[in-house]
């Protein structure tokens, strides 16, 4: 079921002094099945894209279509909406109620009308997931933790409720490396059994590692769309917007100018492959 | 021997009485004009220790001394947050006002700074954050990392000797987060503040002159960025890891490769493949 977002613009407060467009004429269809990466400047607009999703904004201009349904519409079925796109937010904090962990994750499988029994294995296969230990944070408030506790209990709250689209608005930011890796390869696991993922991220080496498509924006607007290798090859293009490229793109971007040409790559892993290959290639040359 | 700017010695912190210790036994002198980086893995205790720094907290055991005055004699609190400026890691929690100009100006009002000098004070704050087009905007509306700067803004307007930033990059597109660094670094260097930079950016760590680890409530590293991160295994245990570039130079190393294991930065790297470029 993709995601179509048609001619989409929202201006928030329209008519008020303070009238603000962040988003125009967007066109994307996310597709079943991909790992759709949202970056682009602070206040480009992803996150006010990512709230078109699932509802939680409605367009000013343009359509959401989910199966060729316009989710907007009357008639739509809103609640099995949020049930089926699930969106963490990028300040998890304002997404945490309940007052305790264990209650706060069952909050929205509960809502699914699942029995008590239900409710409890998923928030133990959720808090399994994002690393929380039942024993130790369930019975906590989710105000006394740590802020990358924090963004755990956010995640886990809404894996519990098994959504087909995942909606993550910056989900690695203020992990610390262990989790980050940890969420990373769980996300990719998610989407390898077929879940479909937004990821919104200012990490272009977490976007490098999981992308199969990276989309810009830019000022409200889609300006770059394609797959990574493309995307982070335009080293100068997206450096002028303010982004970054990943720290692989960027070094062999930076030998470049030295003379040393290696393949396009954007891993580091690969550019150990092409250095390995160059250098010690190059001494076979030489003798 | 000269006093030392921030001193922590021996300081324990429970949320709770006889709660588990968030900060465990904990001592660390930092000297004026450092620019030392605090890492440490989800929960390890680097937050409570950014508010036991500016007196939020008192210590359940030890002290915390701010440039000499003890955080837990009320005749220093106010003393104490004017010297020392907190960004924490949520920006909203800091916005106060409803118009940008005015959320800087906050602070200064409870210096008791002239209002005619008020205005220079705050463009100059907003110029440091390159937001100075938005001073007179609703700090509610910003994106996420337009209101991190504003809270940036906020401490540099009041000209703290210290400041500690908690995660303050966290929300920060790539260039504003080289931005807000540079800025730090800047102030560091040029008007000798000293800074606690908080962060799980390894990259950001490499770039300061000191690291500082913590593990579960506990300091367990402390050294230049270099003599931290070259200890790849016991840095990985702690639940952190090593710079992109110290990371590259261990692949190239187990590809048979001759490069330094300690290299850090991009450049560092650069010059690295450079110099091996040049012998092969
Ligand atoms: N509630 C609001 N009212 C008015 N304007 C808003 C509101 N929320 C966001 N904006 C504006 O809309 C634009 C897009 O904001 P958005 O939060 O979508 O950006 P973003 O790309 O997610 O940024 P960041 O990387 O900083 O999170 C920004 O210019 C912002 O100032
Ligand atoms: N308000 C609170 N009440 C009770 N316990 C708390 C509170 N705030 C933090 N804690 C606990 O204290 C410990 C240290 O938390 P702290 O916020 O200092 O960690 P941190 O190193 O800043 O983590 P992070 O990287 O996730 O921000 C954690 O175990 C946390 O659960
Ligand atoms: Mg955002
Ligand atoms: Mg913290």
């Amino acid at each position: 079921m993709p995601i179509t977002l048609e001619k989409l613009s929202h201006t928030y407060q329209e008519g008020s002094p303070f009238q603000a467009t962040a988003l125009h004429d967007i066109n994307l269809t996310i597709q079943d099945g991909e790992l759709l990466a949202l970056i682009g400047h602070t206040g480009s607009g992803k996150s006010t894209l990512a709230q078109h999703l699932n509802g939680l904004l409605k367009p000013t201009a343009g359509r959401v279509l989910l199966d060729g349904q316009d989710i907007n519409q009357k008639d739509a079925d809103r609640r099995a909406l949020r049930f089926r796109v699930g969106l963490v937010f990028q300040y998890p904090e304002h997404q945490l109620f309940e007052e305790t962990v264990r209650k706060d994750i069952g909050f929205g499988p509960r809502n699914m009308g699942l029995s008590e029994q239900e409710v409890e294995q998923r928030v133990h296969e959720a808090m399994d997931k994002t690393g929380l230990v039942y024993d130790e944070v369930g019975e906590k408030s989710p105000f006394e933790l740590s802020g990358g506790q924090m963004r755990r209990v956010a995640l886990a709250g809404v894996l519990a409720m098994k959504p087909d689209i995942l909606v993550l608005d910056e989900p690695t930011a203020g992990l610390d490396p262990r989790a980050r890796d940890f969420l990373l390869s769980d996300i990719a696991r998610l989407h390898r059994e077929g879940t479909t993922v937004v990821m919104i991220s200012h990490s272009m080496d977490d976007v490098a590692r999981l992308a199969t498509r990276v989309a810009v924006l830019e000022k409200g607007r889609l300006v770059m769309e394609g797959p990574p290798g493309d995307i982070f090859t335009q080293v100068d293009r997206l450096t002028a917007m303010g982004l970054d490229v990943p720290q692989a793109s960027k070094l062999r971007h930076e030998l470049e100018a030295e003379g040393i040409v290696l393949p396009p790559c954007y891993l580091l892993d690969d550019l150990a492959d092409h250095l390995a290959h160059r250098l010690k290639g190059g001494a076979a040359d030489a003798t | 021997m000269t006093q030392p700017h921030l001193s922590l010695q021996n300081v324990t912190y429970t949320y709770e009485e006889n709660g588990p210790e968030a900060v465990s036994d904990f001592s660390l002198d930092v000297g004026r004009g450092e620019f030392v980086a605090l890492l440490g893995h989800n929960g390890s205790g680097k937050s409570t220790v950014a508010k036991l720094l500016n007196g939020l907290y008192t210590p359940t055991g030890g002290n915390v001394l701010v440039a000499g005055m003890d955080t837990q004699d009320s005749q220093y609190t106010w003393e104490i947050r004017k010297r020392c400026g907190m960004v924490f890691q949520n920006p909203d929690n800091q916005i106060v006002a409803t118009v940008v100009r005015e959320d800087v100006a906050f602070g200064l009002e409870n210096l008791g700074v002239p209002s005619e000098d008020m205005p220079a004070i705050i463009d100059r704050a907003l110029s440091a954050v390159n937001m100075a087009d938005f001073a007179d905007r609703a700090p509610h509306m910003l994106s996420g990392g337009q209101k991190q700067r504003i809270a940036i803004a906020g401490i540099l307007a009041m000209q703290p000797e210290i400041i500690v930033l908690d995660e303050a990059t966290a929300m920060l597109d790539p260039s504003g987060r080289e931005e807000v660094l540079e800025t730090a670094l800047r102030l560091n260097r040029e008007q000798g503040i000293t800074v606690v930079w908080i962060t799980h950016f390894m990259e950001e760590a490499a770039r300061s002159s000191r690291v500082a680890v913590m593990y579960k409530g506990k300091l367990v590293m402390d050294g230049t960025p270099r003599e931290v991160f070259s200890q790849v295994d016991l840095v990985r245990e702690y639940r952190l890891d090593v710079p992109p570039m110290t990371r590259l130079a261990h692949m190239l190393r187990e590809r048979g490769l001759d490069v330094r294991p300690d290299a850090l930065t991009i450049p560092e790297m650069r010059q690295e493949v450079k110099r091996l470029a040049h012998h092969a």
